[in-house]
């Protein structure tokens, strides 16, 4: 008998070693009522177990959902899904879901809850807002949320009540990379394409892991067609698994690399000269820049050896431009972060890889593709007439997108999270005395856990709405419970990419509790503070046709497949086949195409100030004196430290997932990864307990000893060790990766560091 | 006529990544209670020695064997092998003597808590083979790693990848020819 207990004793990369736990109730049996055998339905939508949204198909069988899968039609990811998709149903059918409208009665943190109706929760947060407004100006309320589609419902509360203080989770996460895009080229949309590359270079990028189903499919793709994945990363994760090779790079020092890579292009000629020649500011500049940062420099810096580096430099230029360096997501190492994704950049720009198959491309929405035609050929999503906004009286207090200030380049869209419990605190540059999160969990997803409680604790009002108790709502003094995406249904989605989509959430089954969908949430909260105007929706049938410009033929379309496109194929501006096709469905765009067959005039035609792709970017020279990348090693971890850094497991997704039961029974818990040479020293072995102290937490950690991690450095999973008694499931069970994470903001980008030096001591 | 049908399935290691999309999505398609499993993916590793490492990635699952030693043990005639090649149990008959447990080299039965019955995979068989479609496992798996069919089909999708494939059945020495084989880790040096 396949048991519990054997699977976890060989998972060593997936599981953590902990006896089974019968404190929950038998999920799958209670979701699954129906029986399958009866008439099934199925309900298209898209899913939200992470961030990557794939489309999804619910089968609903007697009113139950019993299977949720991958859309078939949804060619990208061909009717797969990961496993926390899988699990939506049993995270839909779990009794430890808030349940109704919670009031605080208690001591801040303490649990005790008094239930309230909807009617009641609006009141008490309308009265509280009111009262923030009148003593301290609307700008003291602060709104956060993760990145989606649901953002937009609650910056314009935010903004209606007149505070210019909205941020998603973007700081934490991918935020350099989107400045380093937008310095770049004048905007943040590009993807790459893995499916059709020859030669993939993963920058401690984690596919399999931190997974998005189509981009796991484009890499997979990659590499059955005889293309090359090189992983550098300090710890084995299961992409260094699957890659030819593993560079176990010192942490921190990526940005070296990439220089040196650079340094062999120019040097040795293998860089695209007529791409750079045309399409490109600041070469020179680049030249200059690398001439020290040879791979023998290089091998000093990372501990990878120079012949490496020379020959994957010499390999990436032999397929250009089907080679990619990934730009990246969360592996912030230094303050050089910013740095580091504009190294990539151009390392990238300097293969020409920009607008073919294999290479990368500008995310093709409706918008791109109407204005390349110069006329609207597309539908693109409209919104609502609304009043214009109350201008705030003061600035941002996190600077992002502020004229003058420092973080002038961080987009005022995404915010920098990390500011708000520091102006909680510190009350500067002006005192935050309320927060609105809105399935947001700063207390584990920001830096700094005791420092984010410490703020939740100092504030007048804080508003929760999520699906469950999390670590940020056992601090709160109302919650409101939202619908999950299985229960609700919402507006359409912009889901372009190679081509101009959007994906439509549905409704699959009833709300199983007392909960509502978000739109109802905010326009009902809004009314009760008059501020009505800003949602002048009256249901979701509204919504939707006014997202499609009245067009019921659209909205038709995406209630059937789930998604509306318009038979595009992707188009590559510098791909003569692809632009033929381009033209062959829109004529008017002929007069653009140029003898070779491209539509390259966009290249030189961005929103830069040169508008060209700039190299060097005298926005950044003037904003921190550096328009180029240069390198500065950066020491975090001290002598006699460790270097603590983190990543993410395909079972869970931020802080968001592991209370789940599906998906908690799969890894109930995280361990500290240590190798050997560590483990010996410290004289512990797998499953023992040791301290973890950095300057700004201390916590006792199971350790799992193992060759896949650099000796000088331990990793762990993030998102476990969680502080809500709510979470039933998770509660401190495990390693919490951000209570060892001092809060900082990175230069220009606003992220904020994802590693520490940590001290180790056996318990 | 047609010739009989022959259910066969392929599991490619090196497209696995472990993501156990496939042991969830078996869980909820075919109501398999917490805490036990009809399929799971096993990762082992990272062995070796650093930096010189690799992972392995396994199927555990029944594995439908040509000559099933559970089939002939079972008092009751529960445990029992379709025309299409496929052993299923029939939990009406079964009475949770555990005999097709003990007997079963692949440990891949287990008594389901609910029911008292034998329990295993199925290769989704009355649920979703039976109508033309593919296991729950094998539709979902986004790379790929599991390929389905009939074996008595030269071209199908099944037949096509044993041919190209260097596939290995697992425990071949017992000589009970099962039908889910595997391919082997090309990082384990033998590619």
């Amino acid at each position: 008998m396949i048991t519990r207990r054997s699977f976890l004793k060989l998972s060593g990369a997936v599981a953590a070693s902990l006896s089974v736990a019968s404190m929950f109730p038998d999920i799958a049996t209670w979701a699954a009522g129906g029986k399958v055998e009866g008439k099934a339905d199925f309900v298209r939508s898209f899913c939200e177990m992470c961030t990557s949204r794939c489309p999804i198909q619910a089968k609903v069988v007697d009113g139950k959902a019993v299977l949720v899968s991958g859309n078939p039609d949804w060619g990208a990811t061909g009717g797969t899904l990961c496993a926390r998709g899988v699990s939506g149903q049993s995270q839909l059918y779990d009794p430890q879901r808030i349940q109704k409208p919670l009031i605080r009665v208690g001591e801040r943190g303490e649990g005790k809850w008094k239930e309230v109706s909807y009617e009641e929760a609006y009141d008490y947060i309308a009265k509280q807002m009111q009262g923030i407004k009148e003593k301290y100006g609307p700008e003291a309320m602060a709104f956060g949320c993760r990145k989606g589609p649901h953002m937009s419902y609650l910056y314009t509360f935010a903004k209606a009540y007149g505070s210019p203080n909205t941020h998603n989770h973007e700081s934490t996460c991918p935020l350099a990379r989107t400045v380093g895009l937008e310095v770049t080229f004048g905007t943040a949309g590009l993807g790459l394409d893995y499916g059709n590359c020859k030669y993939i270079v993963s920058l401690g990028r984690n596919y399999f892991e931190g997974i998005n189903v189509a981009q796991v499919r484009g890499v997979m793709n990659c590499i059955n067609k005889g293309g090359k994945l090189v992983s550098i990363d300090p710890r084995y994760s299961l992409t260094s698994a699957k890659a030819h090779e593993w560079l176990p790079i010192k942490p921190g020092t990526d940005l070296a690399l990439v220089l040196a890579l650079n340094h062999v292009f120019i040097r040795d000629g293998l860089y695209d000269k007529d791409f750079i020649t045309k399409y490109t500011e600041g070469f020179e500049a680049v030249k200059a820049s690398v001439t020290s940062y040879t791979p023998a420099w290089a091998e000093k810096e990372t501990g990878i050896k120079a012949a490496d580096i020379e020959r994957i430099a010499k390999e990436m230029a032999a397929v250009k431009p089907k080679a990619i360096l990934d730009w990246g997501w969360r592996t912030t190492f230094t303050p050089e972060e910013f740095e580091l994704r504009r190294a990539i950049i151009i390392g990238n720009m300097l293969l020409g890889n920009l607008e073919v198959p294999g290479g990368s491309f500008f995310s093709k929405g409706p918008g791109f593709i109407n204005g390349l035609v110069g006329k609207p050929v597309v539908q693109g999503i409209a919104g609502f007439k609304t009043p214009p906004f109350p201008k705030p009286a003061k600035p941002r207090v996190d600077g992002a997108g502020v004229k003058g200030h420092p973080m002038e380049l961080a987009p005022a869209g995404d915010g920098i999270a990390q500011a708000v419990p520091e102006s909680i605190l510190t009350e500067k540059p002006y005192p935050i005395k309320g927060y609105f999160a809105y399935r947001y969990n700063p207390v584990v997803t920001m830096p700094q856990t005791n420092r984010v409680i410490e703020a939740m604790k100092k504030l007048d009002l804080l508003v929760v709405c999520d699906i469950y108790m999390s670590d940020t709502a056992m601090f709160a003094d109302v919650v409101l419970p939202e619908s999950t995406y299985l229960e609700r249904d919402e507006g359409f989605n912009d889901y372009s990419g190679g081509v101009p989509a959007f994906t439509l959430r549905q409704q699959v089954v009833k709300p199983v509790y007392n909960t509502r969908a978000h739109w109802q949430i905010f326009k009902e909260l809004s009314e009760k503070m008059g501020l009505g105007a800003y949602f002048p929706y009256t249901n979701i049938d509204d919504i939707r046709l006014t997202q499609m410009g009245g067009k019921q033929d659209l909205v038709k379309m995406g209630k059937e497949k789930g998604f509306v496109n318009f038979g595009m194929k992707p188009l590559f501006l510098r791909d003569k086949n692809s632009v033929a096709e381009f033209v062959k469905q829109f004529p008017d765009a002929q007069s653009l195409v140029n003898e070779q067959g491209y539509i390259d005039k966009y290249l030189t035609n961005l929103k830069t100030p040169s508008k060209k792709i700039e190299l060097m970017s005298q926005v950044a020279q003037n904003v921190f004196g550096r328009g180029v990348p240069v390198y500065r090693p950066i020491q975090i971890a001290e002598s006699g430290q460790q270097l603590f850094i983190q990543g993410k497991t395909g079972l869970h997704t931020n802080g968001h997932t592991h209370n789940v039961p599906w998906l908690h029974e799969l890894m109930p818990e995280n361990r500290l990864w240590m190798h050997p040479e560590t483990a010996s020293k410290l004289g512990v072995k797998t499953d023992d307990l040791v301290e973890m102290a950095s300057t700004v937490g201390k916590q006792q950690v199971k350790a799992y000893i193992t060759e896949g991690v650099r000796p000088d450095t331990v990793f762990c999973y993030m998102g476990f060790g969680r502080v809500s008694p709510g979470l039933k499931r998770a509660y401190k069970k495990g390693v919490n990766s951000n209570l060892m994470i001092p809060t900082s903001t990175v230069p220009v980008c606003g992220i904020t560091l994802q590693t520490a030096g940590v001290t180790l001591k056996k318990v | 006529m047609a010739t009989q049908k022959r259910y066969g399935m392929l599991y490619d290691s090196n497209k696995c990544i472990g993501c156990q999309a496939c042991s969830t999505a078996c869980r909820a398609e075919n109501k398999v209670p917490d805490k036990v499993s009809r399929l799971q993916v096993w990762i082992e590793g990272p062995k070796g020695k650093y930096p010189d490492l690799i992972t392995d990635f396994h199927r555990k699952s029944c594995v439908m064997c040509d000559s099933a030693p559970c089939v002939p043990v079972c008092p009751t005639g529960a445990s029992y092998t379709t025309s299409d090649g496929v052993t299923l149990v029939n939990e009406k008959f079964c009475v949770g003597c555990k005999y097709c447990i003990a007997a079963c080299p692949y440990q891949a039965r287990f008594l389901n808590p609910e029911t008292g019955a034998a329990d295993k995979c199925t290769f989704c068989h009355e649920t979703r083979v039976s109508r033309g479609q593919k296991p729950a496992c094998v539709s979902i798996c986004p790379t790929g790693a599991l390929i389905f069919g009939d074996m008595n089909d030269s071209k199908s999708d099944i037949s096509l990848a044993l041919k190209s494939q260097r596939a290995v059945k697992p425990k071949e020495h017992l000589g009970l020819k099962p039908k889910v084989v595997t391919v082997p880790n090309w990082r384990g040096g033998d590619a």
